[in-house]
């Protein structure tokens, strides 16, 4: 049994280690004192009865936690693994059947106290589901639903299902190209807070162009993953699809990398929101005046973030009725603060339970 | 061309020549095709050979405002559309006539040496109640050009009649039953005991299974077959064509490469190059079809396959004619598939 203060002093020597770093960032012991105490009221909640109102309550880490994790990038599982360990739990982390090595090879860099905490699962038994007091699924809505049907009663769930995150530009182009490319091509676009289209106010057609050179520029400088067949043929079918229309109306227009399939751009007129095939392949589309679930179509229920610049509070605000639950600075969207409500989920919070005395 | 779509195998000059017709006629008559091909800096006098006619992607013949056809829309009596759900767009395949698209069904199955069935079952729904689906139209010419005599199977509301199945089934004659995996499926659900069918009986399947739950390989599905109906892999044909194509492509048992008739070509091209893939490379699929006379002959899909070196004998089918080993529809492609429009019907 470790105290929290321990925990973090190893975690945070943990993440100092650069093949996890880039995953979690940089994250300092202060940080997670901050983290801790922010969430659950004092960074010795889970440590010691404190006064609650007239009680005294101590936070209770679930024992057990299953974490069920994508491959579309190791981000979502470093997070939810740093934040079961933060608060002391044992994890069993089930990776995707092609594995995830990203994750698995960095647990190497855990020292003993935080690997004994962890156990790594390519399939999962019976006992793996019963003996979890909290199951964090993070997957397509299809897989979300399908572990759904294992969860007791008595069991937490938390799903990270289907989410996508979109940018808007209400001014400064060259800037905000910069940013945008970032935000899109990083991690091939495969995580939930990867763009899939940005919104330029004013002539978004040239914000495509500034963008098109921008994907360019970071494409020759942090190069795309190697592609299966099936994900080139996705972004060549893309293209083909988008260079029909393009010809025959002004619709559509397309940006693309030459000899090669490094990033594809799209100036789409129509306002509805639509799913890129990744690989940084994103759309540009203009900015309506009113921008809601309406306009934005069906799957603006699954938007996560959403990246803005210049980014104001005025700006920020005026997005609130949108359902994505986190309003960002572009250029940062994949960078979410440790702090961050995750799909509107307060992280360690919605992890553990509460005992009271008197 | 219909002189071509003859049953008779054409070479390779002859299918060339034919083609760079075929091409010059669509890129003149089809304005949405010409202004694609302009775009891409091509046009008949680039082009000497088929293999680099332009081809489209299937998802262009969802474009609601560019219809790809060389006849004029009030002209077009006929419109197969692509499968999918309400919310999603549909692609649409005009024609002024099936005609064509009839001959180029009853020719290959004939090219091809494909049994004439002495009583076909249909696991899909007749042409009446599904105007617009390509499926139900082929199954009504083979009904009425090749099977002598045939049976529909789904009562009007589209589910399947298993009692009409069974007394079909029940003289001990040889039957064929065609139908979409996902109708074999549902049939094989439904029948509590196994239904061994009569000595010379087969099948013939088509679709998959994307968008829906079913998650089912080939060989599990043929060993259904076997379970439930008698019949062994040698005697399941699989089926493969599109809303976008005029003609099928036809492979018998497990592991065995697909042919068409000799009036379409196959190209599987490596899409990271957007060269053709080498034997063995998986790779998409390109289908050169001269009975798309009145769209488009040259289409891209999205399934993925590999173009090995395999002999004639290997494919079971005893004619010479363009091969390739399907693999499948790309699991990163949006859900379609005739066999999934059926599979909604069913579940009713």
């Amino acid at each position: 049994m470790t105290t929290t203060q321990e925990r973090i002093q190893l975690i945070a020597e943990t993440c100092s280690h650069d093949e996890i770093q880039q995953w979690t960032g940089d994250i300092t012991a202060h940080d997670l004192h901050a983290w801790v105490t922010n969430e659950l009221g004092s960074n010795m909640a889970l440590d010691a009865f404190l006064a609650h109102g007239p009680l005294q309550s101590k936070a209770i880490a679930p024992a057990c936690i299953l974490h069920i994790v994508s491959g579309n990038t190791a981000h979502a599982a470093f997070q939810s693994i740093i934040r079961g360990l933060l608060i002391g739990s044992h994890n069993v982390v089930k990776i995707p059947s092609a594995g995830l090595a990203e994750f698995t090879d960095a647990l190497e860099h855990f020292p003993d106290a935080l690997r004994e905490l962890i156990e790594i699962r390519s399939s999962l038994e019976q006992q793996d589901w019963s003996r979890a007091d909290v199951i964090i699924a993070i997957g397509s809505d299809e897989s979300i639903a399908a572990i759904h049907q294992h969860v007791k009663p008595q069991q937490l769930f938390i799903p990270h299902s289907h989410k996508v995150s979109i940018g808007i530009v209400y001014d400064d182009f060259e800037a905000a190209a910069i940013h945008a490319a970032r935000d899109v091509s990083l991690y091939n676009q495969r995580g939930c807070l990867s763009l899939h289209a940005i919104y330029a106010a004013g002539d978004s057609e040239r914000f495509a162009d500034l963008l098109a050179i921008e994907m360019e520029k970071f494409s020759q400088s942090n190069p795309a993953d190697t592609l299966t067949a099936s994900e080139a043929g996705t972004i060549r079918n893309l293209r083909e699809s988008t260079r029909f229309c393009s010809s025959n109306g002004p619709e559509v227009k397309l940006w693309e990398s030459s000899d090669n399939l490094n990033w594809t751009v799209i100036h789409d007129s129509s306002a509805i929101l639509k799913l890129s095939c990744l690989n940084r392949c994103v759309y540009v589309k203009p900015l309506p005046s009113e921008l809601d679930t309406a306009i934005l179509g069906p799957e603006a229920d699954h938007l996560s973030t959403i990246a803005i610049h210049p980014f104001t509070q005025e700006n920020a605000v005026s997005l609130e009725h949108l359902p994505a639950h986190r309003i960002c600075p572009l250029g940062q969207s994949q960078q979410p603060s440790l702090f961050w409500h995750h799909d509107g989920f307060a992280p360690l919070a919605s992890l553990v339970k509460w005992k009271d005395i008197g | 061309m219909a002189q071509a779509i003859n049953g008779k195998p054409i070479s390779d000059t002859e299918f060339n020549t034919l083609a760079m017709l075929v091409f010059t006629h669509q890129y003149q008559q089809n304005k949405p095709y010409q202004n694609f091909c302009n775009a891409i800096g091509t046009s008949p006098e680039h082009v000497s050979h088929w293999h680099d006619i332009p081809a489209l992607p299937t998802d262009a013949f969802k474009a609601e405002t560019f219809p790809l056809t060389t006849v004029p829309i009030a002209d077009v009596q006929k419109t197969f559309l692509t499968s999918g759900t309400t919310t999603e767009t549909k692609g649409k395949h005009h024609f002024a006539s099936t005609d064509l698209y009839d001959q180029s069904i009853i020719n290959a199955w004939h090219e091809l040496k494909l049994a004439e069935p002495a009583h076909a079952i249909f696991l899909i729904p007749h042409p009446e109640q599904s105007p617009h689906s390509s499926l139900s139209h082929m199954m009504g010419v083979i009904a009425q050009h090749i099977a002598q005599g045939s049976c529909w199977a789904n009562d009007d509301s589209g589910a399947l009649d298993l009692e009409k199945i069974i007394n079909a089934t029940k003289n001990n004659q040889p039957v064929a039953l065609f139908g979409t995996a996902l109708s074999f499926l549902h049939l094989f659900d439904s029948i509590e005991s196994p239904l061994p069918l009569a000595p010379g009986s087969w099948a013939m399947e088509t679709g998959g299974y994307k968008g829906t739950q079913h998650q089912l390989t080939k060989s599990e599905l043929y060993q259904l077959f076997e379970t439930k109906l008698g019949l062994h892999s040698d005697c399941i044909v699989n089926e493969y064509s599109m809303t976008e194509l005029s003609s099928q492509f036809y492979s018998r048992g497990l592991n065995q490469a697909h042919q068409g008739p000799s009036w379409t070509r196959t190209r599987v091209i490596d899409p990271v190059t957007n060269t053709d893939a080498k034997p063995g490379q998986l790779g998409h699929l390109v289908l050169y079809d001269l009975a798309n006379l009145h769209s488009v002959m040259a289409i891209r899909t999205q399934d993925l396959a590999t173009q090995d070196l395999v002999t004639q004998d290997q494919t079971n089918l005893e004619v010479s004619a363009p091969y390739f080993n399907l693999i499948g529809r790309d699991p990163t492609a949006l859900p379609r598939g005739c066999s999934r429009s059926s599979d909604e019907t069913l579940s009713r």
